[in-house]
């Protein structure tokens, strides 16, 4: 029999992209027609012209660094193992100037309005008086905190550092998957990843004139001192951790290192008449501003969660009277619960009186009966997500989940729906990826930018964190359930 | 009437304990019949006392001891002017439940409508409420000054009967329980009938040694209702019922601070660092007077179950830190 006809030969690539096909979801790299986007020319002519001896020798020294340079994170609810290599794709992602001026002005809207919502909501609730946010999602939040009801935060900013997941529609359109507004992570992975690929792929960096991220530590740091209490002169900031068992342990110590300031552990601080200290090997010295990786819930046991002693006791009040600023404020998870995200667009038409710039995934919240109904009539279909969980955990891949699991999710749903929500699955765009065997073949991929957010205007780094589901047809992105990183690359 | 009140509350640790910190919610709050004309915190060791006001307008002390010690000790006394209410009626019009409704739909007082730490819905709750036959036949007022009847005889008061973070199950089935107990189960069960209700923590002057259920031991606690259509203003009104003493609050209520339940008030509450385990002991006077006391008369202290005071624990570190999300 003959193979005849375009539709083949079309998908026909040169090696190494042999096994490459193209499906329904938006490819990064390749039109749908087989032609290679014109900004990701010059490395597809690279990897063509390239050995493929030497794409594994390429591979094999990034995974070098990567470990010499001890770049783990901790995988829960595992017995064995637990702290592991982040998985690391060789292959950068690459985002034209112009996308990247869309994504940066959404972003800079998108989170400037959040910030308005967190500082109405503790203090006048004038969103909720009129009607446009249900007074039932904010109260029933178990991330919103009453004790922040009318307490003063320097410059009115709860948010500073923030990371915002977006993920590509089949017709290439960044929309937002979610907000991360309390201790959002994985900055590390894409400094680290830059500084891996530079050393690998000199030349391809330079001809492709990249745009720098290596400023972000320096820019984080002049954020946090801006947030000094009363402008106190040169504040002492400290990164306040949960210790060396958190998933996160390594980006703590890594940021911490960047910016030149102590690594510290709840159990280093002392609070005495209102000023937070931190022991030192010389004594007691004055603590001005916190970068704290601690939730709330374990931030201080004498205002929050008893029995936490990663926390300061009397933190909380020292904060509350201006003392010390943490960043970020406490609260703000209050506004990246899953259900509130359905609210977003609203929320930035209230503040801002404009149109959102970066869409939402469309999403039916179980709370509201009719939706709910829809929820369980389609859950083959949907993504379910538990509203108060990160990091993957507690959710439903319709299309690629069992019967089983389906009617597991919808009991659970109709016990709890305020905890539920829905989205239709939508297949991530995908990206070429260096697999083994030496091949390239796509792979789902997501983007996190990270936000410095400073009031009207913030600091973003070009580009952020591109995660990949390295499994092959997996959606699931996060590190926690065996999802990589990869460079990303915003061109000039 | 004039009150003066002495509060004494004294911790004692089995080893010496280091960096205590700890916040007091006892100064009675100043508003509509209510004054506090004196409010005085001594606290040894020596501290430097602060305070704040909650979002519910409750005044926290708070306060520090870095150095070793081996007891803490809090003197609190208050000069305090309470008046009687005079616009409570008997009853009022059925159609109350339309007011209440609509407060409830606006979620205004959203606090003191759903299910909070202590006072939450159970099986034996509503096993309590058929037996009790409350629901909403009657007028709101009318409702509750029955339900507060009710209580009062289906329940036995009996010191020491529970903890103080019992859940209400345990006094639900004992039908035992302390005035915490009485007010926590009124507080359900109000807000099951969606009548917003809250949780009072204050001191009473007893009418005479028999309904003296609740001053014998350290603090006492109490509900307060929304009513609607009465007070001065026909604004609405909380009206406080002591289902523990079976009335309804008057000038010998001291109210300190108001939450959703007793996990939002307790009177003292704090941390220390150390490994032992801490005595409490309390003592309350309420003396009608015109001045602020002077006489330092000894209390007795009395045990309190309150343990108020929780140490640090080891053992949690590393399962606390793997429970922190990191986004």
């Amino acid at each position: 029999m003959t193979m005849t006809g375009s539709a083949l030969d079309r998908r026909k690539f040169p090696a190494p992209f042999e096994n490459y096909e193209l499906g329904d979801p938006f490819d990064e790299m390749f039109h749908s027609s087989g032609a290679p986007r014109q900004h990701y020319q010059e490395i597809y002519d690279f990897l063509l012209d390239l050995p493929a001896e030497e794409l594994r020798l390429h591979k094999q020294a990034a995974d070098q660094t990567f470990l010499h340079q001890g770049i783990t994170f901790t995988v829960y609810g595992r017995d064995e193992g637990t702290e592991r290599i982040i998985p690391h794709d060789l292959l950068p992602r690459i985002i034209t100037a112009q996308e990247w001026g869309k994504v940066e002005a959404g972003l800079e809207q998108r989170i400037h309005a959040l910030n308005l919502f967190l500082r109405d909501i503790y203090h006048e609730g004038r969103i909720l008086a009129d009607g446009v946010v249900p007074r039932d999602i904010i109260y029933s939040c178990k991330h919103f905190r009453r004790e922040m009801r009318g307490v003063h935060v320097p410059k009115g900013n709860y948010l500073t550092v923030v990371g915002t997941d977006l993920i590509r529609l089949p017709d290439g359109e960044f929309v937002v998957l979610e907000d991360n507004l309390r201790v959002p992570s994985g900055v590390s992975y894409m400094l680290t990843s830059r500084q891996v690929l530079k050393r690998i792929f000199p030349k391809l960096y330079q001809a492709c004139e990249v745009r720098p991220i290596d400023h972000y530590g320096q820019a984080l740091l002049a954020t946090l001192r801006n947030l000094s209490p009363e402008g106190r002169p040169e504040p002492t900031v400290v990164l306040l951790s949960p210790g060396v068992y958190n998933s996160a342990y390594f980006e703590h110590s890594f940021l911490a290192r960047q910016m030149g300031i102590q690594l510290v552990e709840g159990r280093d601080l002392v609070v005495h008449d209102n000023i937070v200290y931190m022991r030192t090997t010389s004594g007691l010295r004055r603590v001005d501003v916190i970068y704290r990786r601690i939730d709330d819930d374990f931030i201080d046991p004498l205002s929050f969660r008893q029995d936490s002693i990663l926390g300061v006791p009397g933190l909380f009040n020292a904060y509350r009277t201006g003392n010390v600023t943490l960043a970020n404020a406490i609260g703000t998870g209050v506004a990246d619960d899953k259900a509130l995200y359905a609210y977003v667009p609203k929320i930035i038409k209230y503040y801002l009186g404009q149109d959102a710039i970066l869409q939402n995934v469309e999403t039916f919240l179980a709370s509201d009966p009719t939706e709910q109904k829809h929820i369980l009539a389609n859950l083959d279909k949907f993504v379910v997500k538990a509203v108060g969980e990160s990091g993957g955990y507690g959710m439903l891949i319709g299309p690629h989940s069992t019967k089983e699991q389906q009617e597991e999710f919808g009991r659970k749903i109709i016990e709890d729906p305020r905890n539920f929500i829905a989205q239709p699955t939508i297949s991530l765009s995908t990206a070429p990826c260096f697999v083994e065997g030496g091949n390239i073949e796509p792979r789902h991929i997501d983007l996190r930018p990270y936000i410095l957010y400073q009031g009207e205007k913030s600091v973003i780094v070009p580009g952020g964190l591109t995660r990949v589901a390295l499994r092959k047809g997996s959606l699931v992105v996060n590190s926690s359930q065996g999802g990589g990183s990869k460079d990303t690359w915003v061109l000039n | 009437m004039f009150y003066s009140i002495r509060h004494v509350t004294r911790f004692q640790y089995s080893s010496p304990v280091s960096e205590s910190v700890m916040e007091v919610r006892m100064r009675p709050r100043s508003e509509l019949l209510q004054q506090c004309l004196k409010f005085e915190l001594h606290v040894t060791p020596r501290a430097r006392v602060q305070f704040y006001r909650d979002y519910l307008g409750n005044t926290v002390h708070y306060f520090d001891v870095p150095g070793h010690h081996n007891r803490l000790a809090l003197i609190a006394e208050a000069v305090v002017e309470v008046e009687e209410p005079k616009d409570i009626p008997v009853a009022v019009p059925m159609a109350a439940w339309e007011a209440i409704d609509a407060i409830w739909a606006s979620g205004e007082l959203y606090e003191f409508q759903t299910p909070s730490h202590f006072a939450q819905p159970s099986a034996e709750l509503d096993k309590l409420i058929q037996e009790l036959g409350v629901d909403r036949r009657e007028n709101p007022l009318t409702l509750l000054r029955r339900l507060n009847e009710k209580m009062y005889s289906a329940f036995e008061y009996a010191p020491k009967s529970t903890r103080v973070d019992s859940p209400i199950d345990e006094a639900l089935v004992s039908r035992k329980g302390v005035c915490q107990d009485f007010s926590h189960i009124m507080i359900a069960i109000a807000r099951s009938l969606r009548i917003p209700c809250r949780y009072v923590s204050g001191y009473v002057y007893p009418r005479s040694e028999q309904d003296g259920r609740s001053t014998t031991l350290a603090t006492h606690s109490w509900v307060e209702a929304w009513i609607p259509g009465i007070g001065s203003n026909q604004q609405g009104l909380w009206v406080g019922f002591d289902p523990t003493s079976n009335c309804v609050c008057g000038d010998r209520h001291i109210r300190a601070a108001i939450g959703r339940d007793y996990a939002d008030v307790p009177p003292t509450k704090g941390v220390f660092k150390g490994r032992a385990t801490s005595e409490l002991t309390v003592a309350v006077r309420v003396m009608p007077t015109n001045a602020p006391a002077d006489d330092k008369e000894e209390l007795v202290l009395v045990p309190a179950s309150n343990s108020g005071s929780s140490p640090v624990a080891d053992h949690h570190w590393e399962q606390m830190q793997q429970q922190q999300q990191q986004q």
